[in-house]
């Protein structure tokens, strides 16, 4: 630190002036004042600060040196009214208004100040403003009813004038009025439009709302429909066996005797008739997008085809492990079924919101049921925003539910996602035993 | 009958292909040759042991009824009548097996008689099958997929006047013996109209022949 070098380093810094100013200020970049939180108190602070100074206006004009008092109460109470109505207005636009035109009215009445009467520009300044905060809440109807009323006020004060004041005054006092108006007029038409554009918003935003709502609404009815159709197809398949079934009997024994016949003629009867109840169930529950569901010329799916379904999935270049613990075993249909579609689901969910991740998928054969894990590892890229999100979810855990069992979701640590679905099932074996002898005897028929 | 029918039954289910055969082995006149598991199954049953009506079952896993019935029935194929069975339903879907080359539909909760006599009538090919029930079913979807065979439609122009009308009373579900009644010809005349009009329309049988007649304006579908 040397005193020679100071000057030296003073002038440097001298000469870079011009070119910091240069750089600061010479500039039209955009840079607009920032949103924040107090802000949205600001048209507050500004009506109140109107409210102040308008009334320091209005005082000066009312009660200033040049005016003539007359009579009455003492001016600064109305000036001061005034300046409230403005204030009350923030929240009681309507109880603001009849104040302040009773107070503008009786401030007329009360007082003498020639060259502004019967309205000077404090209190025109206020009421405009308070007519404008007015417009900003109420009806349109409703303001022009105020600014109408307003003006004949106005318009009264200057009739009951004509008792103390000569005719010359009278042109005077009219274009007053005229002024005033015009304020109003302006104000109540801005205020109106910025209302009516609010308005419209805001029901935009509750229609979104109801929207949403109603769409949330139909995407539960619409999968519990598509289940519904789904558990009702695998009875109706089953109730077309039994009635297979039951005609065939008889032909199976020697001589059957007449109540076997009967017996099983009951049986046909009441599948048939099962049958065509459940016909007309489809028919109710078959929705409009039945060919969309494109599955109806396969069977109702069991895990017997999750192979099938894991592979066409290993098609669209996902890599997918399937791990089964437990005894592999027959589930009864609705299980099987729920089953397969969570899979189908989850995995669906995997390659619409998780692109570039692997999946694996976990079946656990308890003796109480079946325990389901879809698993995937984080995407390697962000998922294209898709418009279906969230129907799949509901879907499975409306069908977990429907089952008695539970379906949990979530993200993993490692910032995969996993599905879990417990569905509990009693052992179907017997009938599946049941069906392999009935189907050797038959097989054993001559052909 | 003289000859015996020989029938495949194609059903995934072997409760299904079990007990139909059971069924329909009682009957004297008609004999169940093979059983097939799935729609590829039933293509190459067929091939091998050509019978004459396959029982197709719509739904079945891999290749299904719809899809096989087409393959068994294109042209120059085998000359095997398909009869569609459905579990539940007069859909569109039976509709679809129609227009694929099924001869015929029917419930699987049918009546062992029905059966029989559902074989019997898709072998004979004189008859529609359950006629109220197919015009009605083919009235509804042919309005559907109507125009879909507009380029076939210059071939009605082949036909004659009265081919034209059997072509119409067909449609409306009228075997060969009421067409005759109807017209006051031998039912020997009626068949060879039959034979020149699926010749000219390069059809399968009359049920293909009624679809056509739907499709292409000829009938228009009565308020039912």
């Amino acid at each position: 630190m040397t005193a020679s070098k100071a000057p030296g380093r003073l002038r440097a810094g001298l000469r870079a002036v011009p070119r910091i100013l240069r750089e600061d200020l010479c500039t039209l970049a955009r840079d607009p004042l920032p949103r924040m939180r107090w802000l949205a108190w600001t048209p507050h602070v500004l009506v109140v600060l109107c409210a102040v100074l308008m009334g320091q206006l209005n005082a000066i004009e009312l009660d200033g040196p040049r005016v003539e008092r007359l009579p009455g109460p003492d001016p600064m109470l109305f000036v001061l009214l005034q300046s409230v109505a403005v204030l009350l207005a923030l929240t009681r636009p309507i109880a603001a208004w009849w104040l302040s035109t009773a107070v503008l009215f009786l401030a007329a009445v009360f007082s003498e100040n020639p060259a502004h009467w019967p309205w000077n520009d404090g209190q025109m300044a206020l009421h405009t403003l308070l007519l404008f905060l007015l417009a900003l809440r109420v009806r349109p109807r409703i303001v022009i009813e105020a600014l109408v009323l307003t003006l004949l006020t106005g318009g009264l004060n200057v009739l009951l004038g004509l008792r103390r004041h000569t005719e010359d005054h009278l042109a005077y006092h009219t274009a007053v009025l005229n002024t005033g108006a015009l304020w109003f007029v302006i104000a109540v038409v801005v205020g109106a439009a910025l209302r009516g554009r609010r308005v419209a918003r805001t029901r935009l935003v509750e229609q979104e709302e109801l929207t949403a709502e109603e769409r949330a609404r139909r995407t539960l009815l619409e999968e519990r429909n598509r289940i519904a159709r789904e558990l009702h197809d695998v009875v109706a398949h089953h109730m077309s066996v039994i009635s297979i079934q039951a005609q065939v009997a008889p032909h199976l024994v020697e001589n059957p005797s007449e109540e076997l016949k009967e017996n099983l003629a009951g049986i046909r009867h009441n599948a048939v008739e099962a049958l065509a109840e459940l016909r007309r169930v489809l028919g109710v529950l078959r929705s409009e997008d039945a060919l969309a569901d494109g599955a109806r010329h396969a069977p109702q799916p069991t895990l017997d085809r999750l192979d099938e379904l894991v592979g066409s999935v290993r098609g669209t270049g996902i890599e997918v492990l399937i791990e089964v613990t437990g005894e592999r075993r027959p589930l009864p249909p609705g299980v099987e079924l729920s089953a397969f579609r969570i899979v189908q689901e989850a995995l669906s969910n995997v390659m619409r919101h998780a692109p570039g991740a692997g999946a694996r998928v976990e079946l656990g054969y308890q003796r109480r049921g079946l325990t389901v894990r879809i698993i995937n590892t984080p995407p390697d890229r962000p998922a294209p925003p898709s418009p279906g999100a969230g129907h799949g979810l509901l879907g499975m855990r409306e069908r977990a539910a429907m089952l008695g069992g539970e379906l949990t979701t979530g993200p993993r640590p490692d910032g995969g996602y996993e599905v879990t679905a417990v569905l509990p099932a009693h052992d179907p074996a017997p009938p599946a035993a049941a069906t392999q002898t009935a189907a050797a005897e038959t097989a054993e028929d001559p052909v | 009958m003289t000859t015996t029918i020989r029938v495949l039954i194609a059903d995934d289910q072997v409760m299904v292909r079990q007990g139909f055969s059971v069924l329909l082995n009682a009957e004297p006149d008609i004999e169940v040759v093979g059983q097939a598991v799935d729609g590829a199954d039933a293509v190459d049953k067929v091939a091998e042991l050509s019978p004459d009506v396959v029982l197709m079952d719509i739904r079945m896993p891999g290749v299904g009824g719809i899809e096989a019935t087409r393959r068994l029935t294109e042209p120059g194929g085998a000359t095997v009548k398909v009869l569609v069975l459905t579990t539940f339903d007069l859909d569109e879907y039976v509709y679809e097996a129609l227009r694929a080359g099924a001869s015929g539909f029917l419930l699987k909760d049918a009546s062992a008689d029905e059966l029989a006599q559902a074989v019997r009538v898709v072998a004979a090919g004189d008859a529609l099958l359950a006629p109220n029930i197919t015009k009605r079913l083919i009235g509804e979807f042919s309005r559907v997929t109507a125009g879909r065979r507009a380029p076939h439609k210059e071939r009605v122009g082949n036909l004659t006047e009265r081919e034209t009308e059997v072509l119409t009373l067909i449609a409306q579900g009228l075997s060969n013996a009421e067409i005759a009644e109807r017209l006051v010809v031998a039912e020997q005349t009626v068949k060879t109209h039959v034979s020149r009009i699926l010749f000219k329309l390069e059809l399968r049988d009359r049920t293909q022949a009624a679809v056509f007649a739907y499709e292409t304006g000829l009938v228009r579908p009565s308020a039912f």
